[in-house]
């Protein structure tokens, strides 16, 4: 796996926008958050297709139908 | 990309750094510190009404750490602006000039006291980051003023 980085874009207004890069799943979410805890407060967070990548926990429940001999 | 995060910094802090913050925001526009600390600054300001007090948004000044009455005060083209602490505990910012309208100083204070936010939040940032062994990978300032930063954790 690429190493974690940031891309960080301040805008004149002082707004953060901050691409996290290189990390699947709750690590994406530590870096997410490392980042809010030293700036300030989160307006809007968005996962994409990468969180989900290697390493990442993804939930998926099933339900199985048996069957019975009669 | 693995998550996207907008984020409106909070700017708490001691005055020495948002003096500091303050006197970099008068380099990069064009504005002089013509004061600093506790002088008297009544006589110098603008005749009349035309002034407009604002404040840094999301901000706090740790009183412990400034001086009563310490402000910073910068200039240009006619346009005062003075930094300082009001009784909330916000950083305050008050603009004056003779030959602008209120409207045109209130867009200018607004202005100066969002990349106040906008330097403030870069200095903490790349210190934290930096502190946590991040390294400064790519930096420049956009057409649009906005400063763009890529920092990769290091090796």
């Amino acid at each position: 796996m690429d190493r974690p980085e940031f891309d960080i874009t301040i805008g004149k207004d002082g707004k953060l926008r901050v691409q996290v890069k290189g990390a699947h799943g709750e690590k994406c979410l530590e870096l997410a958050d490392l980042i809010r805890d030293i700036v300030g407060q989160e307006e809007s967070r968005q996962l994409t297709s990468e969180y989900y990548g290697p390493g990442g926990m993804v939930r998926i429940d099933t339900h199985a139908k048996v069957a019975r001999k009669t | 990309m693995s998550a996207v995060c907008v984020l409106t910094p909070i700017v708490i802090s001691q005055w020495p750094a948002i003096a500091t913050a303050v006197a970099s925001v008068a380099a990069s526009m064009g504005f002089a510190v013509v004061a600093s600390g506790t002088q008297d600054h009544t006589t110098h300001r603008a005749a009349g009404d035309n002034r407009v007090e604002t404040q840094v948004p999301n901000s706090e000044v740790l009183e412990e750490t400034m001086t009563r009455g310490e402000k910073i005060v910068i200039e240009k083209d006619g346009i005062r602006i003075e930094f300082g602490r009001d009784e909330r505990g916000a950083c305050s910012v008050c603009v004056s000039g003779e030959s602008y309208s209120k409207s045109q100083l209130k867009k200018i204070g607004e202005e100066v006291a969002g990349r106040v936010v906008q330097q403030f939040a870069y200095h903490k940032l790349m210190t934290e980051l930096k502190k946590r062994n991040y390294d400064i990978v790519q930096e420049n300032v956009a057409e649009d003023d906005s400063i763009r930063v890529r920092v990769r954790l290091g090796g």
